[in-house]
């Protein structure tokens, strides 16, 4: 089988690439990265920038003394720059079955948006990791930096599937334990999990990341036109569920779906995460461009 | 509130409402359909649930409509009525006249139908007993038609049913109508109690109730009691030319020759002119156009008269065949004049072949009868002694004819071979007529000087010095009468026919009468021609048709109007009976190893062509008027009501379940 490597191209536009490179993802927190990096850290390190004075103690290097407080201080103290560090970006995109579902599908939604985050993470030189999720951890491209590794994360984006069900709490609890640095941390998913989203974000929100939770529906779900006498069948676990469509029942389906999605937004909301409801029918770029720069994700 | 039909709605109901709540009750087969997850659904369905108040009820809501919509269809079924009479049951017997003229189409579609749908209301106002009823009383009826024999479609019942399923066969007839019969028959069955009488007595006379067009011709033979017949009267029109008489007859001296003599009567009150066309084995041989004149009142009462016209075709060289008379259509094509009946415009004759007579003379020696027989046209006259003939077998004579007349001058044989006979002086035994005695200086007191026979013959002057005193059956037909018994009779027993002359010509003064010439030529001819084969086969509606002579058991198959190859048998006795001749047309029956016979069946009524309505009927005096007003439902059916019902608890259904569906 000829496998032709994927572009980053197959998924999207130039054009809209080119809008991405003016683009840079940002942190509200200032969080510690691993390497020398472009952004403050809150690590006091070797720049050209000064930060603030301390006393000096017994050990310290002493090619940072401020001779010039000592002459007319007497005291030593000692002179502290700012640490620039690269930003960890963590793009954990949900590739359960219930993704492929919709139409337009949610899959393709999230891996444009996944494309996006991760090019304007890569260029910006941050250290980019996507994780993808099922049944737990399915693929995961670690620590990647700089352009290089563009046309990599185009070919895992392009080649993976969605298939299997659900299970994000054990999802979590494998990201977590991964040696991953704390960043930014996007996750994109439906969040309708039978189990629930509370102990995987709880999880995530433990380890301080800058959460944002992006959830994706289709139109098909968020104002399904079916009617008469149905047996729903879960496309992930073939539950079924006999419904007679009335217009009662369309009536509660959506306020149970607002009232869902308020949840998830109330509940990241209250533990400083942020939330964000995306129509897989609205295109990405907009997405990106207006909505992301607005909450600032993006900048 | 009564039900005429509870049986078939509970029978409805046993099979339907059962089926309803399984259908309703059967898991439904729901479309299946993927989603992303049925976290949201089930969750509304739960709200749903537990949110809506009546929630079961509304669920069966669908189900509860849909009982009231099959209840009133089935209560519709049911075919409640509410009867709109008072009073005690009553006994009536419906008497429905199927002859010739109620065919008559002035009432679309015909005055039977018309008479049938008239009967059908008047059975829908009739009081059953039924289930749920609120009166346990109910009305008993009876069916009889008629035309001139009547039939009972239907004893007495209170089964409406029953009694339109009998009114729906009654099928019509080309009969003459004659109700005396009928009614006999209703008072037989009216004074036995009927199947279902429990209690009514006998004793209470039943109510006749006659559909007719009143012309009946036996009206005079009938005695009701007043209020006993209700008469109701179909018809609007007297629009009828007719084909009243018809008759084809050989020439005596020539054979060959044929004349067909035919009457057309006009019943309206103008003239008509239309074409009157003769046919023979269907070919058209003649044809004419004539004018009949119009009918006219005539002085005693106000009966009338129909307009006469006497048609007559001749044909000189004529083989045997069927002969048809029809009236054409009114050639007066701007305004034809309509005509009402069609069964009485054709009539047909069936023509045997050309034939001189042969005629076998019995005697010991009578040269008066010889010579007079001699001066008749015929082909053969043998003379044999009653020596002679009784050594003749007699089957010889039956099986194959070989004579047509055999004259019997004072010999009594002891068997009589199959023929037709004139018999001078003692009559033969063994035909019901007994001589017991002779008497003595007879003179002649009446005799029917219209008979064929006695045609221009004037008995005035006969005397017999001797003469048998003849004993004759009831059946019998005299034609001359002496003072003490009768002198000439005709008397047909066994297939033949015997014009018996109770008196030697030898002891009479008639040899010397002009008269007896004639009479010996008019015997001759009638025994011979009129009383031959063309006699038996032109028949008037509802006369059977009769063959002697044959082996018992013989099979045949009959043809006709209506008839296909049905089946008859000989009895026992040789003689083959076909009466159902009740249509007009031509009849054939065919006999294995025999050439088939040939029958015209005729109306050639006078009466029964005369279609005018009569809408008083005097029955031996006795005026009935007609039932002004016609008939009307006296019951109030409901199924229309319930329908309705059933349509709106529809429509309310269909709007509840789109209201439920509706999103």
């Amino acid at each position: 089988m000829s496998h032709r490597r994927k572009k980053l191209t197959d998924l999207l536009d130039p054009a809209f690439m080119s809008r991405l490179d003016a683009m840079d993802v940002l942190s509200r927190k200032i969080l510690q990265g691993k390497l020398q990096g472009e952004r403050r850290s809150k690590r006091r390190g070797q720049s050209v920038e000064f930060a603030d004075h301390r006393p000096y103690v017994a050990g310290d290097d002493l090619r940072f003394v401020d001779w010039n407080i000592y002459g007319r201080l007497e005291q030593l103290f000692l002179k502290l720059f700012l640490e620039e560090q690269d930003l960890t970006v963590h793009i954990v995109a949900d590739t359960s079955d219930s993704m492929s579902f919709g139409e337009p599908s949610k899959e393709l939604f999230i891996k444009k948006l996944t494309a996006a985050l991760g090019y304007v993470s890569l260029v910006n030189n941050n250290r980019v990791t996507i994780s993808f999720f099922a049944d737990g951890l399915t693929v995961q491209l670690a620590n990647m930096r700089g352009r290089n590794y563009l046309d990599k994360m185009a070919d895992c984006l392009l080649t993976t599937d969605c298939e299997g069900p659900t299970n994000f709490d054990s999802a979590c609890q494998q990201l977590v334990s991964g040696r991953i640095g704390s960043g930014v941390m996007i996750v994109l998913s439906d969040f309708l999990f039978k189990e629930g989203y509370d102990s995987g974000l709880r999880r995530l929100l433990g380890r301080h990341y800058d959460l944002y939770t992006i959830q994706v529906l289709c139109p098909q779900e968020l104002s399904p036109e079916l009617s008469g006498e149905l047996k729903l069948i879960d496309i992930e676990d073939a539950d079924a569920a006999e419904i007679t469509v009335s217009a009662a029942l369309s009536k509660y389906y959506k306020r149970n779906l607002t009232a869902y999605c308020n949840e998830l937004k109330n509940f990241c909301n209250r533990r400083g995460a942020v939330y964000v409801l995306a129509n897989s029918a609205d295109s990405v770029e907009s997405l990106v461009l207006n909505y992301l720069r607005r909450i600032h994700l993006l900048r | 509130m009564e039900w005429l039909t509870p049986m078939t709605a509970v029978y409805a109901a046993a099979v339907s409402v059962p089926l309803l709540l399984l259908l309703y009750f059967l898991k439904l087969k729901r479309r299946e359909q993927i989603v992303s997850s049925t976290l949201l659904w089930k969750r509304a369905v739960q709200d749903l649930q537990v949110n809506a108040p009546f929630q079961r009820l509304r669920r069966n809501i669908l189900l509860f409509l849909q009982l009231l919509v099959l209840i009133a269809i089935l209560l519709a079924l049911a075919g409640p009525i509410v009867s709109l009479i008072a009073g005690p049951a009553r006994r009536y017997v419906l008497l429905i006249d199927r002859s010739a003229s109620m065919s008559a189409t002035d009432v679309k579609p015909t005055r039977l139908e018309a008479a049938k749908e008239q009967a059908r209301v008047f059975i829908d106002s009739l009081r059953s007993k039924a289930f749920f009823s609120l009166r346990d009383e109910s009305d008993q009826t009876m069916v009889i038609a008629f035309d001139n024999r009547s039939k009972v479609m239907c004893n007495f019942t209170s089964d409406k049913q029953q009694l339109i399923r009998a009114v729906e066969t009654i099928t019509p007839s080309d009969g003459i109508s004659s109700l005396a019969e009928a009614i006999v028959v209703a008072r037989a069955f009216a004074q036995s109690p009927g199947v279902e009488a429990d209690y009514m007595s006998a004793e209470e006379p039943a109510q006749l109730v006659l559909f007719s067009d009143g012309q009946i011709h036996d009206l005079d033979q009938i005695v009701v009691s007043s209020d006993e017949l209700i008469y109701h009267c179909i018809g609007e029109s007297q629009q009828n030319v007719a084909v009243t008489a018809m008759r084809a007859r050989r020439s005596y001296e020539n054979p060959e020759e044929v004349n067909i003599f035919a009457t057309l009567s006009n019943y309206s009150e103008t003239q008509v002119t239309c074409g009157v066309q003769l046919s023979i084995n269907n070919n058209v041989y003649a044809a004419q156009s004539v004018t009949v004149p119009p009918r006219r009142a005539i002085e005693p009462k106000d009966a009338v008269r129909p307009g006469k016209l006497a048609v007559d075709f001749s044909l000189s060289n004529a083989e045997a065949g069927v002969l048809e008379v029809r009236k054409l259509q009114d050639s007066n094509e701007s305004m034809p004049q309509p005509d009402y009946m069609s069964c009485d415009d054709a009539a047909w004759a069936i023509l045997s072949p050309p034939k001189k007579l042969s005629v076998l003379m019995v005697t010991g020696g009578n040269s008066v009868l010889e010579s007079a027989l001699q001066a008749c046209p015929l082909a053969r006259l043998d003379v044999q002694t009653p020596t002679q003939f009784d050594t003749t077998d007699p089957n010889v004579l039956s099986v194959e004819p070989e004579y047509d007349v055999i004259v019997l001058d004072n010999h009594v044989p002891p068997t009589l071979p199959k023929c037709r006979y004139l018999v001078f002086g003692r009559p033969p035994d063994g035909i019901d007529v007994s001589a017991p005695e002779e008497l003595e200086n007879q003179v002649i007191v009446d005799w029917r000087t219209k008979h064929p026979t006695l045609k221009y013959v004037d008995l005035t002057n006969l005397f017999a010095a001797k003469c048998h005193r003849m004993m004759l059956p009831r059946d019998a037909d005299v034609l001359a009468e002496f003072n003490e018994t009768p002198a000439i009779a005709l008397v047909r027993r066994n297939g033949s026919s015997f014009l018996l002359v109770g008196f030697d010509v030898l002891q009479t003064n008639w040899p010397f009468e002009p008269g007896f010439v004639l009479f010996c030529y008019n015997a001759a001819s009638f025994l011979g021609t009129q009383l031959g084969q063309d006699r038996d086969a032109n028949l008037q509606v509802g006369q059977p048709i009769v063959i002697d002579g044959l082996q018992g058991d013989t099979p045949a198959q009959i043809n006709g109007p209506g008839l296909s190859g049905s089946e008859i048998k000989a009895g026992p006795s040789g003689s083959l009976r076909f009466p159902g001749t009740d249509r007009i047309g031509l009849y054939s029956l065919s006999i294995p190893e025999q050439k088939t016979r040939l029958f015209a069946v005729n109306l050639l009524d006078q009466k029964e062509s005369n279609i005018e309505p009569e809408r008083e009927i005097v029955l031996s005096g006795q005026p009935v008027e007609a039932e002004e007003r016609g008939l009307s439902r006296a019951n109030l059916p409901l199924w229309p009501y319930l329908v309705g019902l059933a349509l709106v608890l529809v429509c309310l259904e269909w709007i509840i379940y789109n209201h439920k569906v509706r999103i």
